[in-house]
């Protein structure tokens, strides 16, 4: 042993496991950060290096320089300017006002059919359940854009059987891209995908609760509809928290839905959401500078707004223990 | 060993850092100054690719290749980041009013010196679409003078005359709103910023123009104004049908015959046949109604141009690719079997020797009607350096007009108010109106 270089000695401590002591207390320090690295790694080039460098380009902006009509537009520093114009202008605000609404509407209902869902395959006499369940589910895996593009065909009066069934009885076309229609018309695409995702959650979630709990609430003479009040729907509270922070943020990430349908409607404007006034800012206005800022405003609103609903709810949902 | 716990975070960061460059460290692949050199073309459309081939087969020296990095806006878009990122291409196809905003992005490089004799294969108006303050920037590829399509068989059944003065679109309007209520005779979409701009510049507006270092916007100029309460009295009267273009809705409706006619340029033809293919021979082209009779001056909606970029390394070979491309006959006549109308002199004269597009097999006459429209286009169209702007603003304020009822007027002062606050953010000598 004391004629092997240092070298092998880290060999055979690799293939035996074994080291002398010295070795092994340097080993344990290091293991740590051996353990740590791939995901330091990932986290330091795709999240911090890019939010660091939004919030820099966020106090740059393109300006004019060397004057003339046909001058050169160059990156330069302009403090804060471009959050000037993300407070002040309105339709950016204008757009959380409509996400609001569509908010309204999307996550009570989104949540609300995923709980009845999950609770009728909990049920005991519940028949079919596996195919329920994988009928109920399979709208989430349709993408977003091919589901808005296949409910823009079901929505305009041309190609609509909706439109074409009320016109036949004489009442004329549906209006779902019209006026406030297109808040539900617009949730409704998003309650149509989320729901199975969402009971997939509640209902594994109901999986869960012990049978003896239900037994003794039968033996009591609870009926079903007072056991799932009573005793499913408190203890599938965490779940329910937990979709609802899901659905709230998914609500202020509204993109895709209505972007494919914008082409389909006057309604919509390149500015209904935020985000969509953040992509015509980058990538319309070339103005990349004043997306980063306004970019940086949503995601510390969305951390803020999560951060209040799961401060108000957690107490209720988890008990006085966290 | 003492200094592991300092070195590590700095190992992560470092191994990072090459994670982020090693993505953008391709894309410059000039081969040695002796051997062949390959320049990167971007460029959108059916006719680009069979250019390329024919290029490359008669010139081994100086190989392109080309890229389509999505239509006329998208490619911009892109053009601009890959400037910033030093990878842009050598040459790419700009649209006509996105020239500016690449001049002042950067982009585009002065040719003026490789395109000295360029300026006598076009005619002026078009030459000018290319040119400012006396420097060139790109070679014109092809244009839209804007034409009426028209669904010719409707018309007949319908007994509408071919209208040739706005007045009388006007009334045609009215006319076939009366002798079919599901049939309108046009569109007005607020997408079409296009061709917005086009019937404006054709009343006199002039958008955007330079007087030495200064701009001038008039997009709310008395011109457009007029052509704004125009397009307003029709919608009021439900004479014509304010909804996007292009949706599967306005397909469907002109597929059945209920939207007969498009007001826009020669391509439309085209696009018309790509949604609606059932409707081959029933449609024809005539010159768009005047706002004066008499007149024949129409503008341009559409078309583009090659432009040799700041960032190639080749812009003499670069710019002798792109007058070939756009002065050649053997391009021409690719141009054309795809559907484009050439922007040289020689290109247009070799249409006339063409087949009618398929939407009018029967209009045997379609190339002599194009090259009298051609030949009427306004000169010295100038477009701004922030067009991007004026147009997504244009689609906003117009959507909101339209859905509100409230004035287009007042969606044309509100584009008005952004464009020249955009400019004068950037820097913009901007003149008060």
């Amino acid at each position: 042993m004391s004629t092997e270089t240092p070298q092998t000695d880290a060999a055979s401590m690799l293939v035996t496991g074994t080291a002398p002591p010295q070795n092994r207390r340097r080993r344990r320090r290091l293991a740590p950060y051996v353990f740590l690295a791939p995901s330091m790694l990932l986290f330091v080039a795709f999240l911090a290096v890019p939010i660091v460098y939004a919030v820099y380009l966020s106090l740059r902006g393109f300006r004019l320089t060397g004057g003339g009509a046909f001058g050169q537009r160059r990156e330069v520093f302009v403090g804060f300017a471009n959050y000037v114009s993300t407070f002040t202008d309105p339709e950016f605000f204008a757009g959380f006002t409509r996400l609001a609404v569509y908010g309204a509407i999307a996550i009570p209902l989104t949540l609300g059919l995923a709980l009845l869902f999950a609770l009728l395959l909990d049920l005991p006499r519940a028949k079919a359940t596996r195919f329920s369940r994988t009928a109920i589910f399979i709208p989430y895996a349709v993408p977003g854009v091919v589901a808005s593009l296949l409910w823009g065909f079901l929505y305009l009066p041309s190609t609509s059987p909706f439109s074409y069934i009320t016109e036949q009885l004489g009442w004329g076309t549906i209006g779902f891209l019209d006026g406030t229609m297109l808040f539900s018309s617009v949730a409704n695409i998003a309650i149509w995908s989320g729901v199975g995702f969402n009971m997939i959650i509640i209902y594994t979630s109901l999986r869960g609760i012990p049978s003896d709990v239900y037994e003794a609430a039968r033996l009591d003479g609870a009926t079903e509809w007072q056991i799932a009040r009573k005793i499913k729907i408190p203890l599938v509270a965490p779940a329910l928290v937990l979709t609802g922070i899901f659905s709230l943020i998914g609500t202020l990430q509204l993109y895709g839905e209505p972007t494919t349908l914008r082409p389909m409607t006057s309604e919509i404007s390149q500015t209904w959401v935020p985000l969509m006034k953040i992509y015509r800012d980058a990538f319309v206005r070339d103005d990349l500078p004043l997306a980063a800022a306004s970019s940086v405003v949503l995601a510390v609103g969305t951390l803020l707004v999560s951060l209040l609903v799961l401060r108000l709810v957690q107490k209720r949902a988890f008990g006085d223990d966290s | 060993m003492r200094n592991t716990k300092a070195l590590f975070p700095a190992a992560v960061i470092a191994a990072g850092t090459l994670l982020l460059s090693s993505c953008s460290s391709d894309g410059d692949g000039d081969g040695s100054a002796d051997g062949p050199i390959t320049l990167e073309y971007w460029a959108w459309g059916t006719s680009q690719q069979p250019l390329v081939d024919a290029w490359n087969a008669n010139n081994p020296d100086v190989q392109v290749t080309r890229t389509d990095a999505g239509g006329g806006t998208d490619s911009s878009a892109k053009l601009l980041t890959a400037t910033r990122a030093g990878n842009a291409p050598d040459l790419a196809l700009i649209e006509f009013n996105t020239l500016p905003a690449m001049i002042v992005g950067d982009v585009a490089a002065d040719i003026t010196e490789h395109t000295q004799d360029a300026g006598d294969a076009f005619t002026e108006s078009v030459w000018g679409l290319t040119s400012f303050n006396g420097a060139t920037y790109g070679v014109p590829q092809d244009v839209g003078p804007m034409a009426l399509v028209y669904n010719q068989a409707r018309f007949t059944e319908l007994g509408i005359e071919v209208p040739t003065t706005w007045a009388e679109f006007a009334d045609a309007a009215v006319a076939v709103r009366a002798a079919d209520p599901d049939t309108y005779l046009t569109t007005f979409a607020p997408g079409e910023f296009g061709g917005f701009a086009g019937y404006a510049q054709q009343a006199g507006a002039e958008w955007w123009s330079v007087d030495g270092d200064t701009w001038t916007v008039g997009i709310d100029s008395e011109e457009s104004l007029e052509v704004a309460d125009y397009w307003q009295d029709l919608i009021d009267q439900d004479a014509v049908l304010a909804e996007p273009l292009l949706t599967p809705e306005w397909n469907s409706k002109l597929n059945d015959g209920q939207i007969l006619s498009w007001p826009a340029a020669l391509w439309a033809p085209g696009v018309i046949y790509g949604v609606a293919e059932s409707q081959a021979g029933d449609w024809a082209i005539a010159p768009l109604p005047q706002w004066e009779e008499g007149n024949s001056d129409v503008a341009f909606q559409g078309g583009s141009a090659i432009a040799v970029t700041t960032s190639s390394e080749h812009q003499e070979a670069a710019a002798e690719f792109a007058l070939w491309m756009n002065t050649s006959d053997e391009a021409a006549a690719i141009q054309i079997e795809a559907g484009q109308y050439p922007a040289s002199i020689a290109g247009q004269e070799l249409t006339l020797e063409s087949d009618p597009p398929l939407l009018m097999p029967q209009q045997t006459d379609y190339w002599e009607v194009a090259a009298e429209i051609a030949a009427n286009t306004i000169p010295d169209i100038s477009w701004g350096p922030n067009v991007n702007v004026a147009s997504s603003a244009f689609q906003d304020a117009v959507a909101s007009a339209i859905t509100n009822g409230t004035p287009l007027r007042d969606a044309l002062v509100e584009t008005q108010q952004i464009v020249v606050d955009d400019m004068t953010t950037t820097g913009f000598d901007v003149a008060e109106n």
